[in-house]
């Protein structure tokens, strides 16, 4: 069986039918998860930006697999530019996950009892092929502007000077070139802007080697997040067991470091180890096999004069922890609202700095959190495995031990500790999208503000002496307070009596402060940081 | 015998652990491993925790 994915036609541009030259505010360039999440997010906000494709469907052509796991955060996001009603109808929810080691269970989790998880109106996970999310964003911004993505336009060169971006692109119906004020690249891991941009993309290739499994059953296997790091049916090397939309299941299986490639996907080698894993009698539909090989990349500066980077045309890690399609999304979520305050004349251009500061810094702690993972399923010496074997051991009957058995830390919220837009307390944390009351929560809230920072304090007193009025038609900003003084969101920000937290637009925190600072506050955020 | 998680930040402390076997022979691992074995004992100092430690270590 295989996946039937849409496809939507070229249409000439205007450049090439109508003979036009045109500056764009954005050009985003890759429509994959990142860039089709900042396309929707800036139309949304009322930027009119495009975004140039050169394939004309969603997913990877042929390739069904990619990111299957979409995280709370990313969730939250999603539910802000409209799609996630049809992720949460399509895709499987989960928050139990359990770790093997051999016959025995070692050690399980129940994400939905986790206080990290248990505050937002969007469940931990939800799991779902990564092309119905693209799908899901592709209609979303077809209703919003029906010629946003240009579809088979492919990037050929890029420049730029200290005022635009210069571009220029291929179609089916001949080469033109456009300018932008800023454009983002989200073309992935291989990009071709950064290579022309010569921006340095230090990598290194991990050693394991693993064969994806995407699996149909006739009988299906629990609903959890199942890992095996010593697996008796896979020669004891790990194997990851996900579930995901249309009853398919993603299997993982690490290969020895030795095996060829192409013979581990082999249709028959597959199908046996499958037979191995679920018993001789199991009944199932291959979807797709591939090998793959597990890779880590960070570039120095996430943004270049007028160029951006996001996605993992920033970063590429293991897929440990579902980091690399969420930190996507993330990256995306911070950079929009930034991106049409600056367009919209809201705020000054320095504002944009910030968000390599604080994307570079997820990107890090999640590169960093994924080269654990894979240390502690893949030891480096006899040494290291004697020390693993003892967690494993000892996770068994010491629950203490197995706080220390990592089979991936899962994608959180990225919290921005080094932010030039932080101040005061708690700055820089994410805040769960939180029921605010019956009818709204946070996120619904925020999306009404028009891309302005909200204020909160307890009551209107914290407001005293402050002219509110002056400072809402100055800055992007409003001027509110809690609706219930006890409620969860007033925990979430961890809101004192006297003092006023900053929520952006993008739910992070920029801190509590002494009302009397706002003003400063304000004023550093978005003309002097 | 303390039997629920306690350290403060336990994947930095595996990885601190493995980056000071980095570089080592068995033997030496070996031995490090020993005198991390004499320190932690020290601070914990309880004599009964101590042998409960040794007896659940020797319980596989």
């Amino acid at each position: 069986m295989e996946y039937a994915l849409p496809t939507y036609s070229f249409v000439s541009p205007p450049e090439l039918s109508q003979g036009v030259s045109t500056q764009y505010p954005v050009v985003v360039i890759g429509g994959g998860l990142t860039g089709l999440t900042l396309l929707c997010d800036l139309l949304q906000r009322g930027v009119q930006a495009i975004l140039i494709d050169e394939d004309d469907t969603v997913g990877v052509r042929g390739a069904s697999s990619r990111g299957i796991c979409y995280a709370q955060n990313s969730l939250e996001i999603f539910k802000r530019l409209g799609t996630y009603d049809r992720i949460k109808a399509k895709g499987v929810e989960w928050s139990i996950g359990r770790t093997f080691a051999g016959e025995d269970e070692i050690y399980s989790f129940d994400l939905a009892k986790q206080s990290t998880h248990n505050a937002s109106c969007q469940p931990p996970f939800i799991n779902i092929q990564q092309f119905y999310v693209e799908w899901f964003l592709v209609e979303r911004i077809l209703e919003m502007s029906p010629n946003a993505i240009r579809w088979k336009n492919k990037l050929s060169a890029i420049s730029q000077d200290e005022n635009t971006v210069a571009l220029t692109v291929d179609t089916p119906a001949g080469t033109y070139r456009c300018a932008a004020q800023f454009a983002v690249d989200c073309t992935g891991a291989n990009s071709f802007v950064r290579a022309t941009l010569g921006i340095n993309a230090p990598r290194a290739t991990g050693v394991d080697r693993w064969c994806i499994s995407d699996v149909k059953f006739k009988h299906q296997p629990a609903k959890e997040r199942w890992t095996w790091i010593k697996a008796p049916f896979n020669d004891d090397r790990c194997v990851w067991q996900h579930l995901m939309a249309d009853d398919v299941w993603r299997l993982d299986y690490q290969m020895s470091v030795d095996d060829d490639p192409e013979y581990v996907s082999r249709r028959d080698v597959v199908e046996e180890r499958l037979r191995k894993h679920f018993g001789d009698d199991v009944e199932f539909d291959l979807m797709w096999v591939g090998p793959y090989s597990y890779r880590d990349l960070l570039i120095d500066e996430f943004r270049k004069g007028r160029v951006f980077f996001a996605g993992d045309a920033a970063h590429v890690m293991s897929p440990f922890g579902a980091r690399g399609g969420n930190s996507g999304v993330q990256d995306a979520d911070n950079l929009a609202w930034k991106l049409a305050l600056v367009l919209q004349g809201r705020a000054g251009e320095a504002l944009l700095n910030s968000y390599h500061a604080e994307r570079r810094e997820a990107a890090q702690v999640n590169i960093k959190a994924t080269a654990r993972t894979n240390r502690f399923l893949t030891p480096r010496s006899r040494s290291e495995h004697a020390l693993r074997n003892a967690v494993i051991d000892l996770a068994r009957a010491q629950p203490f031990a197995r706080a220390l058995v990592n089979t991936g830390r899962l994608s959180v919220a990225s919290a921005y500790t080094q932010s030039p837009l932080n101040f005061g307390r708690c700055a820089g944390g994410s805040i769960q999208n939180v029921a605010l009351d019956a009818a709204e929560d946070l996120s619904a809230f925020i999306a009404r503000q028009a891309g302005r920072m909200v204020v909160v304090a307890h009551d209107r007193m914290c407001y005293q002496g402050l002219d509110c009025v002056a400072l809402e038609a100055g800055f992007p900003v409003r001027f509110t307070v809690l609706r219930d003084d006890t409620s969860e969101i007033a925990r979430q920000l961890k809101l004192e009596h006297g003092e006023c937290a900053l929520i952006r637009p993008d739910l992070h925190h920029a801190g509590c402060i002494p009302a009397a600072q706002i003003g400063a506050v304000l004023g550093f955020i978005f003309h002097e940081n | 015998m303390k039997i629920d998680a306690n350290i403060q930040l336990p994947d930095d402390f595996y990885a601190a652990l493995i980056e000071a076997h980095e570089g080592l022979s068995e033997a030496e691992s070996f031995e490090l491993n020993a005198r991390m074995v004499f320190l932690l004992a020290n601070q914990i100092a309880d004599n009964s925790v101590l042998l409960a430690c040794i007896d659940a270590a020797r319980q596989r």
